[in-house]
């Protein structure tokens, strides 16, 4: 009796708390209903191709499915680094990604520190309009206009008949693997650069204005306010940035390096990108292809999990 | 205050700057529209800038009399509209759920949808599992694996954090429920952000050929970016012959009417267009989701 009498509220505590809980889950069905195709979209479309990972480590056979094929370890991670094809592919992949990642890097912060410059706020918000235009392009409409400005009779050999002479011989950069690595870097730089100043012209209008007048008072110059508070104030967001396209080191932008290829620079222009779509889905080397794409997509995580470590460290800033 | 040299002679460089700068931008954009508009033969000769030198609208007439293009066209069209609609449920669906702070499971939910931003399965085995579900040659493979953007959802999401709780506990006093507060009180309130949502997926479907390259095999389901890469890689097959065809001493002896490169540019321009001329109108609508998501928490 005494037993009964001290459980009870225990019982009745427990009780009204999964009662609240069913109750909460009953209240919001409706949410749950909203949430509902985002979670199913995520575990099909994100969750399921983790899971076909494993093919990578199998001699993956199209009827025997995900899971059915004969598991053969590393095999295909071996295969990988015996291919002079694929070296050179991991090269460029490197090459490509490091140039246009630290090399276009400082252009849209010098843009948007221009841009903040024009005390003309009609001329501000055109040449603004203008920059991003490039960036609502796709990559093949890009790809399309070099080819026409790099054309024997395109603009490009005119201007080097101009300075040149006319009966210089035509040359076009697009037909040339020489060529590729800057075109890569000037066709970024042309699509991305006023886009990618926004964010930094959203900063440094974040920065608090008394700043400004009180290092007015002290006499500095616009130069000096530029290099003492601006950059300070907008390096932050600069450095989240750098943290947030870091991963592009090892992924390159298929799209671009794609697009931008032709049968005179194939050969040696190839990234890993191209390789995981050739060998895959042209050829059907699913397990190898699976494998380089796994392998690139580790290096890239841990890329992005140690830039991040390493600039929480020199300046407090972290994405996680 | 009265203005030093310098600081003169600085603004005059940096409005120099800024013309040059948007003629960089827009230059080879109008050059191929001229190229597009120009007589094929008389564009060989080079020496085209920003207008036609002879008029021909023939590339257009061949362009657009093209059923692939005109299929083209309308595939881009009807993956934009049907795509676009998808996502904004979806995904505005999903901000509303998570911006409900009491929501049992919230974190859990937050969490499954945040972690494939970090790992992602690659291409191949998403080839097999479209392959398996039967997503290859299929409409649906344009609109519904991109239907959720966690991004999106967290520009949706601050959008909807700032809107008053009161205006939401006042509607339940009324005596609506959880179905009522979101579709007439916190989706007509969310007007801006849902637009620029839409215009940045709009424009995602519209310049993605990626999905067509990896996914599509089917001729009838080519988009416009699709069909001018495909033009631009048989352009480049048809020159490397020729070029080596005049090697070997052959002649060509085919004169058409176009050549390659003004039905490029046509295609081109007709593949760019909508988004081109919509641009100014809706460039403020663009830029607005950026500094939503850019004071995120």
């Amino acid at each position: 009796m005494s037993l009964n009498c001290e459980i009870l509220p225990e019982i009745n505590k427990y009780y009204s708390k999964e009662k609240s809980l069913w109750k909460d889950i009953k209240r919001y069905k409706f949410i749950y209903f909203l949430v509902a195709p985002a979670v199913i979209i995520t575990f099909v479309f994100a969750y399921i191709p983790m899971l076909g990972l494993i093919m990578a480590f199998e001699k993956f056979d199209i009827f025997k499915g995900f899971f059915g094929s004969p598991f053969v370890g590393f095999d295909n991670f071996k295969m990988l680094f015996d291919s002079p094809q694929l070296a050179n592919a991991v090269f460029n992949t490197l090459l490509y990604g490091a140039v246009i990642l630290f090399g276009c890097f400082p252009f849209p912060i010098l843009l948007a520190l221009l841009f903040n410059e024009l005390k003309d706020n009609f001329l501000k918000r055109f040449t603004q309009t203008i920059s991003y235009l490039p960036y609502f392009l796709s990559w093949i409409s890009v790809v399309a206009l070099l080819l026409n400005f790099f054309s024997l009779d395109g603009t490009f050999n005119d201007i080097r008949k101009l300075i040149l002479g006319s009966e210089i011989e035509g040359f076009n950069p697009l037909m040339d693997a020489d060529y590729f690595l800057p075109l890569l870097f000037i066709s970024h730089l042309w699509k991305n650069i006023g886009w990618a100043s926004v964010i930094f012209l959203a900063a440094i209008s974040g920065i608090d204005s008394q700043l400004y007048e009180a290092s007015t008072m002290d006499g500095c110059t616009r130069f000096q306010q530029i290099i003492y508070i601006t950059l300070p104030g907008i390096m932050p967001t600069a450095l989240i940035i750098l943290i947030l396209s870091s991963g592009m080191l090892v992924t390159s932008n298929f799209e671009q390096v794609f697009g931008l290829q032709n049968l005179y620079t194939l050969e040696r222009t190839d990234i890993i990108g191209t390789i995981v779509y050739r060998k895959g889905i042209l050829s059907g080397e699913y397990s190898m292809a699976t494998a380089f794409g796994l392998a690139q997509g580790l290096c890239s995580f841990i890329i992005v999990l140690v830039s991040n470590k390493i600039t929480s460290k020199f300046s407090g800033q972290s994405i996680l | 205050m009265k203005k030093s040299n310098g600081e003169k002679i600085f603004n005059f460089i940096n409005i120099v700057f800024m013309f040059l700068l948007c003629l960089v931008m827009v230059y080879p954009y109008i050059n191929s529209l001229a190229v597009s508009f120009n007589d094929s033969k008389d564009t060989m000769l080079g020496g085209i800038t920003f207008y036609p030198r002879i008029f021909s609208a023939d590339s257009y007439k061949v362009v657009l009399k093209d059923p692939i293009v005109i299929r083209a066209f309308l595939i881009s069209i009807s993956r934009s509209i049907a795509g676009t609609l998808i996502a904004l449920i979806v995904t505005s669906g999903a901000a509303y759920a998570i911006t409900k702070k009491r929501l049992p499971g919230r974190k859990m939910i937050l969490m499954f949808l945040t972690i494939p931003m970090f790992i992602s399965g690659g291409l191949i085995p998403m080839f097999i599992l479209f392959r398996y579900i039967h997503f290859l040659n299929n409409f649906l493979v344009y609109i519904i694996p991109g239907a959720f953007s966690i991004y999106n959802m967290h520009v949706i999401r601050t959008y909807f954090n700032t809107i008053p709780s009161s205006l939401e506990e006042s509607a339940l006093i009324d005596g609506a429920n959880e179905t009522i507060i979101f579709f007439k009180v916190m989706l007509p309130l969310s007007k801006p952000v849902l637009a620029t949502v839409t215009l940045w997926v709009i424009v995602g479907n519209w310049n993605d050929w990626l999905t067509t390259l990896y996914f599509i095999q089917n001729q009838n389901l080519y988009p416009l970016q699709y069909v001018l890469m495909k033009l631009i890689r048989e352009s480049e097959m048809l020159q490397k012959m020729i070029a080596e065809s005049v090697m070997k001493g052959l002649s060509i002896s085919r004169t058409p009417s176009v050549t390659p490169q003004s039905i490029q540019a046509a295609t081109l321009i007709v593949a760019t267009l909508p988004v081109v001329i919509s641009y100014p109108f809706l460039q403020k609508y663009f830029v607005k989701g950026v500094m939503i998501g850019s004071v995120k928490e």
